[in-house]
């Protein structure tokens, strides 16, 4: 009748998922670490691991069978299910599971919002800037690489660990879904944890990698030396068109990443157009992107079953995805310090910390880090252009990953 | 089989690296075409400065209508408890 017998004999297992569930919870609502996502995810996880409640997801292998943690079967192919069917046979959160997230229907919903909140002033005023948006994707093939050569994941596996270099919730969401559905709990719990990390895990890095003198380069006396050719006399027109551009590129380009950033310059360019379509922009910005966060969060905080995240995989997944992080953010350093090489204006090598996306943070943290340094050498315009290239960067970097591996069977 | 995957997982790097880097090469070009062209071919932002000039007078006086829309926005936002005292020209 009551859940305690199965806790009880579950050897503690339910206990340590509560434990985490707790952990989470408290890091959003107290630590006001990425609460928006944390919350609902730290409570689909709860919710999930109460034995007979049925709001755990079940994750089906590739034939589309499904077994339950005793064994036994309790869908030979769910894909020839009806989502009522899985409703009433599985639950509520199977059925928000296989409907929002299997079908990769939220990761570009939310990926439109994200669009409509970001601003591609910063990056068209510093355009040379954005370039390190494309170091800092390093991480996510390094971790790959290694992840391959441990031989404890396979090569799918490891582009949806590598993914989380990318510091980007959605596209590793994306990619996971599309390369490794089983691995989605602890890849989006590991993405999101070190997304709200980033004022740890980047000062850490820029300790180890940068020397004051660096950081104290001024960027704003840079540009009097050395001043842009490159000063918009229109910008409005200029943010129009640019969306539009980008996407007819990258589609071209990269089939596979339009989904992603298809969508983000969608939002944009409805944000950006102004009055004629401020009421869309104001509903991809607010009820669509908060109802799909919601469901984002608690689907993905439901697959985070007993069965599913405590095993060796996960700590894996923890490990490599900090790695995938931190060398993100010092192959975007190291490219400054590169650049600085050969080039009379020399750039804080902060803004190459930034190339990695979790936009804005990333940027405030930086301009924190160089204030310190300097307080009167504010960095947080120039962060931002690689900063925003980065979000272009790692959707790119996701659409290789898909379509050099979705079709490939191991 | 792992040496296999090591090979493709290299290929990958070398390709994936290039290409993010490509795209993004042509994200700049391509932005600085069009600030060159918008710059050439489309007129400049038109800035009003007149109704700034009307809003605060000759002797810094804020004009009515500003300060209506001031009161309005704080009464909202503070639901009706907050009460502009000053306003000062920054």
């Amino acid at each position: 009748m009551t859940a305690f017998s199965d806790i009880v004999a579950s050897n503690g297992t339910y206990i340590i998922m509560y434990l985490l569930a707790f952990v989470l919870l408290y890091l959003g609502i107290v630590k006001h670490f990425e609460p928006l996502l944390l919350i609902p995810i730290a409570f689909g996880v709860l919710i999930a691991n109460f034995p007979g409640g049925d709001m755990g997801v079940y994750q089906a292998d590739e034939t589309g069978r499904i077994v339950d943690a005793t064994g036994k079967v309790l869908t030979e192919n769910i894909w020839e299910m009806s989502l009522p069917a899985i409703a009433h046979d599985l639950g509520l959160m199977n059925f928000l599971y296989y409907m929002l997230i299997k079908t990769g229907f939220l990761p570009p919903v939310i990926f439109m919002g994200v669009g409509a909140l970001t601003d591609f002033g910063p990056m068209l005023r510093n355009l040379r800037l954005s370039i390190f948006g494309a170091a800092a994707q390093l991480g996510i093939f390094a971790v790959l690489l290694v992840a391959v050569g441990s031989g404890f994941f396979n090569i799918k596996e490891a582009a949806a660990l590598g993914i989380i270099g990318g510091a980007d919730g959605p596209t590793a969401i994306f990619t996971t879904i599309k390369l490794a559905p089983h691995l989605l709990a602890p890849i989006a719990i590991a993405a999101y944890s070190y997304m709200a990390l980033v004022p740890v895990i980047i000062p850490l890095v820029v300790r180890l990698t940068c020397s004051e003198k660096e950081l104290k380069i001024n960027m704003k006396e840079q540009d009097k030396l050395y001043p842009s050719t490159n000063k918009m006399k229109n910008e409005k027109v200029i943010k129009i068109i640019f969306p539009i551009a980008v996407t007819t590129i990258v589609a071209l380009l990269v089939p596979t990443a339009v989904s992603l950033i298809g969508m983000l310059m969608f939002g944009n360019l409805l944000k950006e157009i102004g009055s004629d379509t401020s009421r869309l922009f104001d509903t991809i910005s607010n009820s669509i992107m908060n109802t799909a966060t919601v469901f984002l969060g608690l689907c993905v905080g439901a697959t985070m079953t007993v069965q599913a995240f405590l095993n060796l995989t996960t700590i894996g997944i923890v490990i490599g995805g900090f790695f995938a992080f931190g060398l993100s953010i010092a192959s975007g350093i190291f490219m400054v310090k590169i650049t600085n090489l050969f080039s009379k204006k020399k750039i804080n090598p902060l803004i190459g910390a930034t190339g990695l996306s979790a936009v804005p943070m990333a940027s405030r943290v930086c301009n924190e880090i160089s204030t310190k340094y300097d307080p009167k050498n504010h960095v947080l315009n120039y962060c931002m252009s690689s900063n925003v290239s980065g979000v272009i960067g790692s959707a790119v970097a996701a659409g290789v990953l898909i379509s050099f591996l979705q079709n490939i069977t191991l | 089989m792992i040496t296999n995957d090591i090979f493709g997982a290299l290929q990958l790097m070398v390709v994936g690296m290039l290409t993010v880097f490509c795209v993004l090469l042509i994200v700049i070009g391509l932005g600085t075409l069009l600030i060159k062209l918008v710059n050439k071919y489309a007129p400049e932002e038109v800035t009003n400065k007149k109704p700034m000039a009307a809003a605060t007078g000759a002797a810094g006086q804020i004009d009515a209508t500003v300060k209506a829309i001031i009161d309005a926005t704080v009464a909202q936002i503070t639901g009706g408890k907050g009460k502009v005292k000053n306003i000062t020209k920054l």
